[in-house]
Parts: C-alpha cells; structure tokens; sequence
C-alpha cells in the first residue's frame, strides 16, 4: 500500500508542477514541491524504502528539467540522508516548528546545490541576477506551506493504511 | 569512522559524477523512458486545463467577445487592406526568390508542437513538446514562434521532444545587431530576458536594436528575430559591451511552437 502511495503522490507532485504550476503567475516561483515529499519519506518511512523513491524521483526530475544528469539526484539523496541523520541526532521531526524549519532548510539546502553546482561546474556562465531574491522568496512560501504539505502526506498514508488494514481485517474475518 | 570514510567517499564520487555530466549533456539514453512515462499524463493534464479554460473563455465571457467582436471587425478591415499590400510584397518576393533559385519558403519546413509541459525548476527553462522522433524531429533542431526564435530540441523521444529555451543559462545563439550587424552570442540568463556578450565596444548598438540570428552557429537560420535591445552598459575597463535582450517570444504564454526540420535547415545552411 505504501508504494502505491508513494507512486500516486511523487505521479500527482511532478505533473502538478510541471503542468500546473506554471501556469499560475503567484506560484511562478514556488519552491519544489518534491521536497516536502522527501522530507516526509525521510522522517516517517524506513530507509530502504525511502531512498528507493528518492532515487525514482531524482532520476524523474533529472529528466523533466534542463539540468545536467545527476543534480537532483544529488540534492534529493542528500536530503533524505541529512534529514534522517539530523532528526535522529537532535531527536526533533515531531512538531509542526521544527518541520516547518526542516522542509524550508531543505529548500535552501537544494538551492545551496544547484548554485553550489553552478559555481563550481560552469564558472564562465553568469548567475541570474535575482538569485537571491529567487531562494529567498522560496524559503518564505516553505516556512509558509512546507509542513501543511508534511502533514497532508503523514495524515492520508495514515488513514490509507488504517483503512486497507480494517478492510483486509473484515476479510480474514469473513 | 567507517561512516565518515563511507560518506566522504560518497561526496568525491558524487562530485565526480556530476563533473563528467556538467561538461556534456547527456543521460545515458535514459531519457527518452522518464519522458515517455511522465509526458502522456503531462499532456492529459494541460489539455485538460486548456479545455476548461477555453470552455471558461469560450461561455462565460461572451459579453466581452461581443464587444472584442466590434472592434476586431474594424482591425479586421484595417487588416485586410495591409494583407493586400503584403499579399503584392509576397508575390513580389516569390519571383525574386524564384530568381535567386530558391525553392522553398520557411512555412514548409516546419512541425507545429504543442507545449505539455515546463521546467521545475526555477534555475532552467526548458519545456516538453507533444512531438517526438516520429514526426521527424531530431536532437539539435532549432524551434521558432513567428515572434522569434525560442530555443533548441536537446532531447527526442517517440512522441515527446524537450526543448532548451534561449533564455536558459546553458543556451547559445550565434546573433548580428540588424541594424549595424555588429555580432555576438546571446546568452541566457535563465530569468525573462537575455545578455548580447562579445559585442565589441567599437560596434553601435543602442537601445530598441532589433537583434537576429546571424546563422554561424549552424542550428539556427539566418535572419530570425530573437529580441530588442533593452538595455546597454558601458565599463571603462572592458572591450566588450554589456547588452541586455528583452526576446520577442513571451516564454511565460508559450504554447505552440514551430520547429525547423534537419533536411530543410540544411537547406537554409546552403542558402546563406
């Protein structure tokens, strides 16, 4: 069950975002919505299966996007390991501060990457102007959003699971 | 300690692999199966959202249609009497071209493509074409607007193409000033606008310039529009001019496009 949700929701985020999104000139720069959804595997599902999903989505997005092959693969696998690491040391992941704070230092951490990669792999080539501008209105839509996206994922997988669990119950029952 | 080794080494590959892939695009072919996985849903999704928004354009706002309706009629006929004059200009420029042994013109060269699908992430601007190797597009193909052009096929699937606009900060276009065919590359800067570089300080470009493409970097025609010059910078201690393109094609509203087909730009190749 928990594959299939993981399969509809990473399906559900990338059209969304590159289909939808776009289109709506507020959310133009919108921070990715994949992040979250990492946030979430990392925080709430064992290690083996998230970095499954990491690796599918990396590799996803490497494809859909300009960006040369491997970036997000990088910033998404070093994500779900910094979150995993980082929560379990502090022991924080449980309230709704701290993922808030989790989810928009995970859009910075992207960020950092991807101007971290431009920096250093293509240094002839001019950063956009509004770089700054770019990162910072993303942080602020994920200090905004970020954990309500958390939370959606953590409550319908919850509810999914109770409800094939009773359904899979009733029929060994019957 | 094995964890810390594990994860430096982890680090170095990691930097490694995306060394080699920064200095030449490439997927290892993977590509074409992620875009042949996510486009139909991509396309399902942005005809949907079309459909509803022509339905909401098409019923809702009839008031205003009426009203667009007059005054279109009158831009109609005003439009008509310059068709006329353009229709005497295009026979005109069928028998000079007939002259100079021409035997194509750019309108039967091209694919149309519908735009299903655009780029995640903020730092690159590419999109996803509902064309693909089956309608005889290739890696390379350069893809215009009547505006102008818009960018470059760097990637062919079956029935889906990507496309890197002009304003992506990986695109490159071999450009002239029209007016003073000063040259240089244009270059993008992955926000809405673009940087003329290697323009020489010795050459005049001002502000309102029309650049085009010059043709040399042997993907895209000679002569098509790619933007105004909206701003120009002086430095003292530079040789070059630092001039800012606005491009006429509005990549935010992007949602047919052209593309030229290899035979034929090999054709324009030998025109120039």
């Amino acid at each position: 069950m928990s594959y299939c949700f993981n399969i509809g929701i990473c399906l559900v985020l990338v059209i969304l975002q590159t289909t939808v999104m776009p289109y709506l000139s507020m959310l133009d720069r919108f921070y990715d919505l994949l992040i979250p959804f990492i946030v979430y595997l990392s925080l709430s599902r064992p290690i083996r299966e998230g970095l499954l999903f990491v690796c599918f989505l990396g590799f996803i997005m490497d494809n859909l996007s300009g960006s040369f092959f491997g970036l997000y693969l990088t910033s998404y696998f070093w994500l779900f390991i910094g979150v995993k690491g980082i929560t379990q040391l502090l022991q924080v992941g449980k309230r709704v501060t701290s993922i808030t704070v989790i989810v928009a230092a995970g859009v910075l951490a992207e960020n950092l990457i991807f101007l971290g990669s431009f920096v250093i792999f293509s240094p002839e080539q001019q950063l956009a102007g509004d770089a700054v501008k770019i990162v910072a209105v993303q942080i602020l839509w994920a200090l905004l959003t970020g954990s309500v996206f958390l939370i959606i994922f953590r409550n319908t997988h919850n509810w999914l699971d109770t409800g094939f669990r009773a359904l899979y119950a009733r029929r060994q029952n019957e | 300690m094995v964890l810390i080794v594990g994860v430096i080494v982890l680090i170095a590959v990691n930097i490694i692999v995306l060394s080699v892939n920064s200095r030449r695009y490439t997927t290892f072919g993977l590509e074409r199966i992620a875009i042949s996985f996510i486009s139909p849903f991509q396309e399902l999704v942005t005809r949907t959202m079309r459909f509803t928004r022509d339905i909401w354009q098409h019923y809702f706002y009839l008031v205003t249609v009426t009203r667009q309706n007059q005054i279109i009629r009158t831009q109609l006929n005003q439009a008509l009497e310059v068709n006329n004059q353009w229709q005497e200009t295009a026979l005109a420029n069928v028998r000079l071209r007939n002259l100079l042994d021409f035997e194509k013109t750019i309108s039967e060269m091209v694919v149309a493509a519908e735009v299903i699908g655009k780029d995640p992430s903020a730092w690159f601007k590419t999109v996803i074409i509902d064309k693909g190797r089956a309608d005889g597009l290739a890696k390379g193909l350069p893809v215009v607007m009547p505006q102008g052009i818009a960018g470059q096929v760097i990637e062919v699937s079956n029935h889906y193409s990507k496309v890197m606009l002009i304003i992506d900060r990986n695109s490159a276009v071999d450009a002239l000033v029209q007016r003073t065919r000063a040259r240089g590359v244009i270059k993008g800067e992955s926000t809405d606008r673009c940087r003329l570089d290697f323009v020489l300080r010795k050459n005049d470009v001002r502000v309102g310039d029309t650049v085009v493409s010059s043709g040399l970097d042997g993907v895209y025609p000679k002569g098509l529009r790619i933007g105004l010059v909206s701003e120009v910078i002086e430095h003292d201690a530079d040789i070059f001019h630092e001039v800012i393109v606005t491009p006429f094609v509005d990549f935010e509203k992007l949602e047919e496009v052209l593309v030229v087909l290899e035979v034929e730009k090999q054709d324009m190749a030998s025109r120039q």
